[in-house]
Order: C-alpha cells, then sequence, then structure tokens
C-alpha cells in the first residue's frame, strides 16, 4: 500500500500496460515478417532462414509477375498521389490562409470533413461516381489516382496550414517591404519556409497511397491495377506462400524508409529554427 | 530634398473599430519623427498604412507629393525595420540584405558593393555568411536596418526595433540610431511605446491616444509644455492639480485649490472655471517648513522613495492631495517630517481641458 501512495513511485501498473500494448502491436508484425525469411513454404511452421521469397528464381517478389506488378502499380499510384495531392494542398492552404470573408470556416471545416468519413463510404461514393457521373473516366489507375488524392489532400492542406500559422504574415510582408513583387514573395520566401512542411506531407501522402486498401480496391479495374495491399487480400485465402510476407515486408520498409527519412529531414529544417531562437535568447 | 510624408484625414476602421481617427501629420524631409503613445493607440496602425501592409479606409499618404494609399506595397519607396526583424530564416545575412536589390536595374558587382558598403556602416563585415540564427538580438537589428537602408528609401520606418532588446543595449542603439539618421539624412518615422527612447531620439514626437494625435512637438515641447493630462501623464512623472481657475489681472492666472490660491504662468491661462493644472516632480522646491512666499503649501513627508540619483519624495498637502517631488538623497527627509513645497507659477502649467468622450 504504502507504495501505492508513495507519489515518488515508478507508476509499475502504467508501465507494464504500455509494454503489454507495444508487444501486442508488434508482434504480429515482427512475425509476420520473420515468416517472410522462412526457408519453406509454410507460413506458419519455421523452416530454417534463407531469402528465397524475396529473389528466388520462383514466385518470390523479385520474380512472380503478379507479385511484381503490384509492387510496380503500388508504388506509381504513390507517385501520382504525392504529385497531384502535395500541389493542390499546398495551394489550397495558401488560399484559405488568404481567406478573411465569409465562408473562411466553412471551407475549413469541409476540408477536415474527409479525415473523419469512413473510408468505405468515400470508397463507394467515389465508385458510384466513377461509374455514374464520369463513366468516361471510368475505372483504373486514372480514377485510383484521384481517389487516394481525394482524401489525402486534407493531410497536406491540415500539415501544410499548421507551418504557415506558425510563420505568420511578417515575413511576406517584408518580402513586399523590400520591393518584391506577390510572384516572388511567394517563390523567395513563402515556399521555402513551407519546405518542412512540403516535405512532411509528401512522405504522409506517400505512405497513405502505399497503404491505401478501400478505396485502392474499389476503384481497381483488372489484374493490372492491383496494388500490394489487394494481392495481400486478395491471396491471404487463397495459396498463400511466404512470398506475400515478403511483400509485405518490402512495402513496410518502403513506407517506413519514407517516414523516418521525412521525419530526418523536417527536424534538420525546424530544429534548425529552434536552435536559432535558443541562441537569440543566449545571447 | 525627398523624403516628405504628409498624413492627410487618415482612417483606418477594423470592422467597425476605430483604430487611427482622421490623423493629419506632417513629416518633412529627414526628420526623425516619433510616434508615441500606449498600445493599442493607433501608432502601429498608421506606420503599416505608410508602409502599405494596410489599406486605409480613407485620407491620403502624400508621399514627396504623390499620394501613395492605394499603392501597393512593393511599389513604395519606403522601407521597414520590423519589431522582430522578419530577417529571412534560410537566407544568410548577405542573402537577407542583398535580397531587395534584385529589383533595382544594378548590375552583379554593384549589388556586392552595396551590400559590402552598408554591411561595413552597420559594423557587420564579414558576417555575410552568418545565417541569422548566428546573430545575437543587436547583430540581427543591425541587418534589419541595412537590409532596409541599402535601398536608400525616401522613409525608413521603424516599428519599435529596440523593442526586443535588453536595456544597456537599448541605450547605446539610441544613440547610434539617431546619429545613423541624422548621417544619412533620410526621414525617420519611429514608432515606440517607451517616452524616454521617444525623448532622447526624435526631432518631433507625436503623441497618440485612441487612435488620435493628442499633441506635436519637440521632445522639449512635449514634455515641458504638455497640452493634455494624458500627454502630461504619459510622459513622465506629473503632478495633476485640480481648482478653480479665475483671472489674475497679468497674464498669468489664478487657480484656486481649496482655500488656497495659486498663480499658473504657463499653458492655458486663459482657462476661466473649472480647470486642471500640472506640474513636473523636479519643477517643485522642498523648502523648511513655515517657509513664507507666493506658491508655497504646507504639507508631510509621506514617503521617501530612493531613485538611486535621487530621491521621489511624496508630500501630503493639507487638503489631502499628494504631490511627488524629485529631491537630493541626501536631504534628511523622514516620513513624517513637516515640510513647505514651492510651486514656481512658470512651472505650473494650465492644461486643455479633455475632448468630451
Amino acid at each position: 500500500m504504502s507504495r501505492l501512495l508513495n507519489p515518488w513511485g515508478r507508476p509499475r501498473w502504467l508501465v507494464a500496460v504500455t509494454a503489454l500494448y507495444i508487444a501486442w502491436s508488434i508482434l504480429p508484425v515482427a512475425i509476420a515478417i520473420l515468416f517472410a525469411f522462412n526457408n519453406g513454404r509454410s507460413r506458419t511452421t519455421w523452416q530454417g532462414f534463407s531469402i528465397r521469397w524475396f529473389t528466388g528464381a520462383t514466385g518470390s517478389v523479385l520474380h512472380d509477375p503478379a507479385l511484381q506488378s503490384s509492387l510496380k502499380h503500388t508504388l506509381l499510384l504513390a507517385v501520382m498521389c504525392v504529385g497531384l495531392s502535395v500541389p493542390l494542398g499546398v495551394t489550397l492552404a495558401l488560399g484559405l490562409q488568404r481567406w478573411r470573408g465569409r465562408g473562411g470556416g466553412t471551407v475549413n471545416t469541409l476540408m477536415l470533413l474527409p479525415l473523419v468519413t469512413p473510408e468505405i463510404v468515400m470508397g463507394v461514393a467515389l465508385l458510384l461516381l466513377f461509374l455514374r457521373v464520369f463513366p468516361s473516366l471510368g475505372l483504373g489507375t486514372t480514377a485510383q489516382a484521384i481517389g487516394q488524392v481525394t482524401f489525402t489532400l486534407s493531410y497536406v492542406v491540415v500539415i501544410t496550414r499548421g507551418r504557415l500559422v506558425s510563420i505568420g504574415r511578417e515575413y511576406e510582408e517584408a518580402a513586399a517591404d523590400l520591393g518584391a513583387p506577390p510572384r516572388d514573395q511567394l517563390l523567395r520566401v513563402v515556399l521555402p519556409l513551407l519546405a518542412p512542411a512540403i516535405i512532411a506531407s509528401a512522405a504522409v501522402a506517400f505512405a497513405l497511397s502505399i497503404d491505401d486498401f478501400v478505396v485502392t480496391q474499389y476503384l481497381s479495374s483488372d489484374a493490372s491495377t492491383t496494388t500490394v495491399s489487394m494481392l495481400l487480400y486478395a491471396q491471404a485465402r487463397g495459396a498463400p506462400t511466404p512470398a506475400l510476407n515478403a511483400i509485405a515486408t518490402v512495402a513496410l520498409v518502403i513506407t517506413l524508409a519514407t517516414l523516418g527519412l521525412a521525419f530526418l529531414v523536417y527536424r534538420r529544417f525546424v530544429g534548425g529554427a529552434e536552435a536559432a531562437v535558443a541562441t537569440a535568447l543566449e545571447m | 530634398m525627398e523624403g516628405e510624408v504628409r498624413l492627410e484625414q487618415l482612417k483606418k476602421l477594423f470592422d467597425e473599430v476605430v483604430a487611427v481617427d482622421e490623423i493629419d501629420l506632417h513629416m518633412p524631409p529627414g526628420e526623425f519623427f516619433t510616434l508615441l503613445g500606449p498600445s493599442g493607440c493607433g501608432k502601429t496602425t498608421t506606420l503599416r498604412m505608410i508602409a502599405g501592409f494596410e489599406r486605409p479606409t480613407s485620407g491620403r499618404i502624400v508621399l514627396d507629393g504623390v499620394d501613395v494609399a492605394r499603392v501597393a506595397p512593393h511599389k513604395r519607396n519606403v522601407n521597414t525595420v520590423f519589431q522582430s526583424y522578419a530577417l529571412f530564416p534560410h537566407l544568410d545575412v548577405g542573402g537577407n540584405v542583398a535580397f531587395g536589390l534584385k529589383y533595382r536595374r544594378l548590375t552583379a558587382k554593384e549589388r556586392s558593393q552595396r551590400v559590402a558598403a552598408i554591411l561595413d556602416r552597420v559594423r557587420l563585415s564579414g558576417f555575410e555568411r552568418r545565417k541569422p540564427s548566428q546573430l545575437s538580438g543587436g547583430q540581427q537589428q543591425r541587418v534589419a536596418l541595412a537590409r532596409a537602408l541599402v535601398l536608400t528609401p525616401r522613409v525608413l520606418l521603424l516599428d519599435e526595433p529596440l523593442g526586443a532588446l535588453d536595456a544597456r543595449l537599448r541605450k547605446d542603439l539610441q544613440v547610434e540610431l539617431k546619429a545613423l539618421q541624422a548621417d544619412i539624412g533620410v526621414t525617420f518615422v519611429f514608432v515606440t511605446h517607451d517616452q524616454e527612447e521617444a525623448l532622447t531620439m526624435s526631432d518631433r514626437v507625436a503623441v497618440m491616444r485612441d487612435g488620435r494625435v493628442e499633441q506635436v512637438g519637440t521632445p522639449r515641447e512635449v514634455y515641458e509644455e504638455p497640452q493634455t493630462t494624458f500627454v502630461a501623464d504619459f510622459l513622465g512623472v506629473s503632478n495633476i492639480l485640480h481648482g478653480e481657475a479665475s483671472a489674475d489681472g497679468g497674464d498669468g492666472c489664478r487657480l484656486k485649490i481649496g482655500d488656497r490660491s495659486l498663480r499658473a504662468a504657463s499653458g492655458e491661462t486663459g482657462a476661466r472655471g473649472e480647470a486642471k493644472a500640472m506640474i513636473r516632480p523636479e519643477r517643485i522646491g522642498l523648502e523648511p517648513h513655515g517657509s513664507d512666499g507666493e506658491n508655497r503649501l504646507p504639507g508631510m513627508v509621506e514617503r521617501n522613495v530612493f531613485r538611486g540619483g535621487s530621491s521621489e519624495i511624496h508630500v501630503r498637502l493639507v487638503g489631502g492631495d499628494v504631490l511627488k517631488v524629485t529631491a537630493p538623497t541626501d536631504e534628511d527627509l523622514h516620513e513624517g517630517a513637516p515640510v513647505t513645497v514651492h510651486l514656481p507659477a512658470d512651472a505650473l502649467r494650465i492644461l486643455r481641458p479633455d475632448p468630451e468622450p
């Protein structure tokens, strides 16, 4: 009892619950990754270490045509998604920042709507949109890219606006004061200052696109538009081999690497700014 | 000579709130002009309208004879030193200073010469490759100054540029900035809420309150001859006396306070009826108890506040009012000591009545 009452004691229960949660969330992923390196066809019985499911002559990530095509398509969609949602999202964020009249608040709320809409609802809605309203566009790669942009855009806008708010208007005013026309205020001052947010939102959009299943699945057309996540879903109940674990591992590594890189770059930029504040205070 | 600013009936509304209320000001070329007032008085909004960041609701901003009230900020030949400096963090000192030169027709050589010359001027030669984050507050302030001055503006606008610095550095920079301004002869429009700063540096000061100009004059005028209670109060410590003004026969007037009558020889001596008078603490004389003569009042020391170079003595008059008096520290004036205060007639100033709110 006395330990429980001791306010300086370690909160043992919290530590235990946290550790348990971390183990529970990491364990399945760890096991899945482990079996990607299994030297046999089983995904449940360990038969020794090998990288045959990554680079082997048959059925591996490197040589199986279905796996190859899904990986390529996933990356293609991710690049398209980043390429469309980042410029659009940054433009939207800049526009919303300057929107001073009525309706600004409404648009703000609407921008956040895709973040809370259940993905299945958005998937069905987009499917109907492409089938009924824009049948000429049809399903397939373009539809999938547009669908992914629809919900990643909100993340880009939210991240960029956060940075815009912290930058404030003063740098733009300073640029204008020094003679820069509006175009140069944007290119020479605002965009360089937004760089960390742009990099971060690109990484988030990339990761979201790779991970997405529901919307991408709804808007797919044929086998050539199958992504890694769709392949995993379809084959998990069919004739699964550790090649599925291998390709999932590849997707996971790409996602983590992207996010890690973005974090490092972001910290370099923003960390620099924080260091600046610290130095200024010391002086 | 260029650099004349004339504000005519300048007004700014934010929604329904009046920030600047139809002010008229004239800043002749080469003047160090200060807008002084408490926060919310409209001084910064006025400066931002001259810079072009805020659009006036009505009125004119005449720069060297041309109304620029509707001209975009990047097309005005005025430059600003921001309160937070707003140095571009992604550019080094050289990049910051050269930023605006891109919009002048200059060769690369002329540009780098100008940058070098202005950095030399603000004693920052050799700092070209440093990032703003690697500079001290005072150095950042000088980069901000160089970045604006390299464009040889007709008018330099300064928005509390010393506000973020510590007290000692402020004092040094006040003198330095004033010397720089006198040297280059550019019109400075300086915004501050610090009365001492305003008095030290300015050629003329406009004291602002609630979007209006209360008084414009040289530092000596606004300090020694304040026209309103607000100006008297805002510029240093002042004693305000309430009384009844009446004619005196001469060029002064009599001010009746309770059963005492004082002669006041400065300010609005034509005032009659209810009036307020002001006197600075350093103009009040302290005399031994029982001294006789014109404008002398008996009182009692209530408090003796040590101020370093001098003491501030609070004297309670017989009528109940408390006067603050500046006295040398060596005077032995303990609490409760009876004294006589002398309010010289030429230092007792009748104030203009406050406008009806």
